[in-house]
């Protein structure tokens, strides 16, 4: 389990990361969103236990990553947003290097190697230069690397930028099946349908602050105190209009795409009366349906857009 | 001894990037090795015929260090930096000790071979002298492990590779060639020989080599190029007394001074100092 509590690092006067709290269980695949210069990167060094919080603490499995670092390091995989790789050398030779690195015993290494190569979809290219390979195997590589001694966490730092559709698909499924395999999986972007894909939960970060952190749906539910009701009516709107603007639960009606779009304040049960008596005084409702909010909806409502 | 040994990066940095060099540029590679290869046994077989003296094979050998040993050392953390490879490296189970050893073993395992590929050129000119023969062989290798050893720091504070050969080349020339050219200057063009004449005894060495460090005379003592100048003063160690005179009397001084040894051990000692700086870099930024 990784337990953040109140990680901060301040430059000066300027502070980078304020205080944020969160816990991963194995399994999870969090999602860490925010526009450039948030905090993301900062925060991900902190617990991949590059750079020493100015204040708080991360554990790891109980382990603490200030006081201990050199103990967390073998359970964490990292990758940078920017990273190079070891040129000169081939795929597999770069991994035993980094396997040797980590003690993994020689006798294991060749077993290990092979796993991680068909994990990462690189077996084909174990003896092709490390520079020769394009920039999605590149990351691929790097990826393989930070798991070659098995790590608990995985930090991937930005792992899709740069790639093409295809590279960025690969990558997702690869990150959706370590997360199935029970690692802890923190995964920063910028691009919100990246992550909506395949992280049971988010952290959306701004200005150094967590804004809000949990699992998608749960923090869909806490935004949607006015959910939006979309109603396709056969006939003319207005009277129907008149009808809404009387029911207590409703903050306003918009007409527009054919559409009504009604701000609604109830919850499940005063949404279901409503249907119902609508129906009872004769409008022929052809869709009902609660407009459901996004990644993006939800990014978008939080955040203000301003950069630490 | 692991940090040694089974020390991956010194591999790497020993075999694994050169060894792959060659098998994708093997034109390239022989031809240059082939090029340098020739023009060794050219200078070789020249050294067999000419005999030139201790200061001249040791002239030419410090060149040589001074132009390459830069060159061993110059890129070892910086390229880590501008590569972005230093996070994945830091984050591994090599401790402190083990990739200080993997770069400045390297650098300095380079540097040890430069030397016994020149010492053949010592050997040839110092046959019988093995006193300057000996002290000659410190003070190259005592050099190139200078440099590499300042290097290695260079490259992990500068963080830059091209800054880092930039400042090793300029040092170079300030304190082999500024600075000594500032003391002639200043001293009115004679070099401090006097002082070396006074020598008689162990004591008076020891004394003598305190009151250079104030006098300014060890921006020439330490200079390597006029360690092998003085070098060739201890060519004829025979002490007999038809030949004691004012020859005799600075070729003792020489010897009290421990010359060419006392040098070679100063730079070891500044190399011992730049790797501990470069260790302690290690230790405190990379968090190991």
């Amino acid at each position: 389990m990784l337990d953040v509590q109140g990680l901060r690092k301040e430059y000066g006067e300027l502070v980078a990361v304020r205080d944020i709290y969160f816990q991963l269980h194995p399994g999870d695949v969090f999602g860490f969103i925010g526009p450039n210069g948030a905090g993301k990167t900062t925060t991900i060094k902190m617990l991949a236990t590059l750079l020493e919080p100015t204040a708080g603490t991360a554990t790891l499995n109980g382990i603490d990553i200030v006081r201990h670092p050199e103990e967390v390091r073998p359970l964490l995989g990292y990758m940078p947003d920017f990273f190079g790789l070891y040129e000169g050398i081939t795929v597999t030779e770069y991994l035993e290097f980094f396997a040797a690195a980590y003690r993994i015993p020689k006798s294991q290494r060749a077993a290990i190697i092979e796993n991680v190569l068909e994990l990462t979809d690189l077996t084909v290219k174990k003896d092709a230069y490390v520079e020769t390979l394009s920039r999605g195997m590149q990351q691929r590589l790097c990826l393989a690397k930070s798991l070659v001694h098995d790590p608990i966490l995985l930090l991937l730092d930005e792992p899709a930028s740069g790639l093409d559709p295809r590279a960025r698909i690969e990558i997702k499924e690869l990150i959706r099946e370590l997360g199935a395999m029970g690692k802890i999986v923190l995964v920063s972007s910028h691009i919100l349908p990246e992550l909506a894909d395949f992280c049971n939960k988010i952290g959306i970060i701004e200005k150094g602050e967590l804004l809000v952190w949990g699992a998608v749906d749960e923090i869909i539910v806490q935004l949607q105190a006015s959910r939006v009701l979309e109603i396709r009516l056969l006939g003319e709107p207005e009277p129907l209009i008149q009808r809404l603007e009387r029911e207590s639960h409703v903050h306003g009606v918009e007409a527009r795409d054919g559409s009504l779009y009604v701000h609604f304040a109830g919850g499940l049960e005063e949404q279901a009366d409503l249907l119902a008596a609508l129906i009872r005084d004769g409008f022929r409702i052809a869709a009902f349906r609660e407009e459901s909010l996004d990644l993006e909806d939800v990014f978008m409502q939080i955040t203000r857009g301003e950069v630490s | 001894m692991r940090a040694l040994w089974e020390n991956p990066l010194l591999q790497y940095h020993l075999l694994g990037a050169t060894r792959h060099r060659w098998k994708r540029q093997p034109w390239l590679y022989w031809a240059a090795t082939l090029g340098t290869g020739l023009m060794y046994l050219l200078a070789l077989q020249t050294a067999v015929n000419y005999r030139p003296g201790i200061d001249a094979a040791l002239w030419f050998s410090l060149f040589v260090m001074c132009l390459a040993a830069p060159l061993m050392a110059y890129n070892l953390f910086s390229l880590e930096y501008e590569k972005q490879t230093w996070e994945s490296l830091a984050l591994t189970r090599l401790t402190a000790p083990e990739i200080f050893w993997g770069k400045w073993g390297a650098a300095l395992a380079r540097v040890a071979v430069l030397t016994l590929l020149l010492a053949p050129f010592l050997f040839l000119s110092g046959v019988g002298n093995w006193y300057a023969t000996t002290a000659a062989f410190v003070v190259l290798f005592g050099w190139g492990a200078l440099l590499a050893s300042l290097g290695v720091w260079l490259s992990f504070k500068l963080k830059r590779t091209l800054t880092t050969a930039s400042a090793l080349y300029a040092g170079q020339v300030f304190v082999l060639l500024l600075f000594p050219m500032l003391y002639l200057i200043l001293g009115e063009g004679t070099l401090p020989r006097e002082l070396i004449s006074t020598v008689q005894s162990y004591k008076d060495a020891y004394y003598t080599w305190i009151i250079c460090v104030f006098n300014g005379a060890l921006i020439i003592y330490i200079n390597p190029f006029y360690v092998a100048l003085e070098m060739e003063h201890m060519r004829w160690w025979a002490d007999w007394w038809w030949m004691r005179g004012d020859e005799y009397t600075y070729r003792s001084g020489l010897r009290y001074m421990l010359w060419g040894f006392t040098q070679g051990v100063l730079y070891l000692g500044l190399a011992a100092l730049f790797a501990g700086f470069t260790y302690r870099g290690v230790k405190i930024s990379w968090r190991k």
